[in-house]
């Protein structure tokens, strides 16, 4: 800032100069004076090609001059890329990835200017870009997938032989993870891809792993325990019944559902239609949602009590009705894309 | 001496540093920046704009600007990027169902020019979940091995059990320290 206040000054000084000179005549040297003309042309001249540049023809038209120009390039670049030499190889798509995500930015930018037509012919042939670019690399540099691998069995090898001492093949002490051995996808628990079923989880099989439900339609999902953490996504017509989640629920595109839970936070997310018996500890917050309406938390089962302490939450503590919504940020108003359930319309008995 | 060396001198006398947090919505930020700062993280609410918490930390001035990562306010995230000495990028270790949106916004921020000198953390959060993913894991997904333009590091943490933050936030100084407050 302070670079930027001094070339104001001397600006101001200049022009102070100029004008003693009309009044008074004092002696401005040359060389300083045709500085000043020198800046005050550029200036004009900078004015007038970012003025040129604001007319949006000129912008749509730079732009797909442009657009069409680095396309081709990458195409090039794609089209030439040496399959028998791998290093060589690896550098030509490197180069081709990173002018594809300049080009993606370039778009982003440009964004505000383009008409619906543009935006989605550029949209379809960077997509077509990116696709030739991951079959070019499938096909020049084979790499193993990434896969959810299970390690136990390595580590149960490795293991066996030297049963007190630890094993050469264990995470070294400074790796910062904690180690996810035995199969992985095993700690994740629930239910997808589902219609019209009645799922249930009992206590012992969600105690503080992550729960996650997708893709159901029409259920009817009990988890009669203390969950770490819970995700829905992608249902529609569901009652989702839950205890206790110690920290987080994520929700995400869910429609004319009911859902019942306590927790720490809750995050909705492009949801529609849909009621929320909720007990939260911090806040809830909506974001791209609609019709989406509270409740205090009133489903019960026989271990709820055990299953509130073993959670952590404050029972005493429930900001059911203070939800933040992203999209209103408006102090004062209230959002309308939620509210609160009327007392004679709350649902008061659950079906077990 | 050049213009640069006076800038070098000026931060060093203050030896301060501005760290931006930035990552998906619930992937832990606020929680790590009051773990770290030794606050209560049980009560934490979705961020709503942003947090800033001042500290001092192995005799560095840290600025770090904690931005919610809801949706919609992404877009706002260019608005904390001018002279940002390192970003710190948190992943929910557990969320694999957003790890290519995770790819995607990091990749996107790495193009950005007014982050081009920044040193980038990546933190492998909630590690203390049993259904995370490890942090070689991460690494694979969100291809880090292929950032060329930012010195990076991945480190397995936990914000509700405090476990690797400061290694990580040490890692981070040291990288930038030996970048901006080297010897003239």
């Amino acid at each position: 800032c302070k670079i930027r206040c001094n070339m104001d000054v001397t600006a101001v000084d200049l022009r102070g100069y100029g004008h003693a000179e009309e009044s008074s005549a004092v002696k401005i040297p040359e060389r300083l004076l045709k500085r000043d003309q020198a800046r005050t042309e550029d200036v004009e001249r900078r004015r007038e090609a970012k003025e040129s540049q604001s007319v949006p023809e000129d912008k749509r038209g730079f732009f797909s001059d442009t657009f069409s120009r680095e396309r081709a390039a990458i195409e090039e670049l794609l089209a030439g890329c040496p399959a028998a030499d791998r290093a060589a190889a690896a550098q030509t798509l490197e180069e081709a990835t990173t002018k594809t995500q300049r080009l993606q930015k370039f778009l982003n930018d440009s964004m505000v200017f383009l008409t619906q037509y543009e935006l989605r012919q550029a949209q379809a042939s960077l997509q077509k870009l990116q696709t030739s670019l991951t079959d070019k690399r499938e096909e020049a540099l084979p790499k193993k997938k990434f896969a959810f691998k299970s390690r136990s069995k390595v580590k149960e090898e490795a293991a066996a032989p030297v049963s007190d001492t630890p094993s050469p093949g264990d995470t070294p002490a400074d790796s910062g993870t904690t180690k996810v051995d035995g199969s992985v996808n095993s700690e994740q628990c629930g239910f997808s891809n589902m219609d019209s079923m009645v799922l249930t989880l009992p206590a012992e099989e969600i105690l503080k792993r992550d729960v996650l439900l997708t893709h159901l339609t029409n259920c009817k999902v009990r988890l009669f325990g203390s969950p770490s953490t819970l995700h829905i996504k992608h249902i529609s017509g569901c009652e989702v019944l839950c205890g206790p989640v110690s920290s987080s629920v994520f929700v995400d595109d869910c429609r004319n559902s009911t859902l019942a839970f306590p927790c720490q936070q809750l995050r909705t997310h492009n949801t529609t239609d849909t009621q929320v018996y909720l007990h939260v500890t911090s806040r809830a917050i909506i974001e791209d949602c609609h019709g989406v309406s509270f409740a205090p938390f009133s489903w019960s089962y026989p271990t709820l009590d055990e299953d509130f302490s073993l959670s952590g939450l404050d029972r005493d503590r429930n900001n059911w009705t203070q939800v933040d919504d992203f999209n209103w940020l408006a102090a004062g108003t209230p959002s309308p894309n939620w509210t609160v359930i009327p007392d004679a319309d709350r649902k008061t008995s659950w079906d077990p | 001496m050049g213009l640069l060396t006076i800038l070098k001198k000026m931060k060093h006398k203050e030896r301060e540093m501005r760290l931006l947090m930035l990552g998906l919505d619930n992937a832990g930020k606020t929680t790590i920046l009051k773990k770290f700062n030794g606050e209560d993280v049980s009560t934490i609410s979705p961020t709503l704009g942003f947090n800033i918490k001042t500290l001092e930390h192995r005799g560095f001035k840290l600025n770090i600007w904690d931005v919610g990562g809801q949706k919609s306010l992404r877009s706002y995230w260019r608005n904390y990027f001018e002279s940002t000495d390192g970003l710190v990028w948190v992943v929910d270790s557990a969320d694999r169902l957003r790890m290519e949106d995770c790819r995607q916004e990091l990749s996107a921020l790495l193009l950005e020019e007014r982050l081009a000198g920044a040193t980038l953390l990546v933190f492998a959060n909630k590690q203390d979940l049993p259904g995370a993913l490890s942090k070689e894991a991460i690494q694979e997904v969100l291809a880090l091995d292929e950032i060329k333009s930012h010195h990076w590091c991945i480190i397995g943490c936990s914000a509700v059990t405090g476990e690797n933050l400061l290694a990580g936030v040490d890692w981070l100084l040291d990288d930038i320290a030996a970048r901006i407050f080297t010897a003239d």
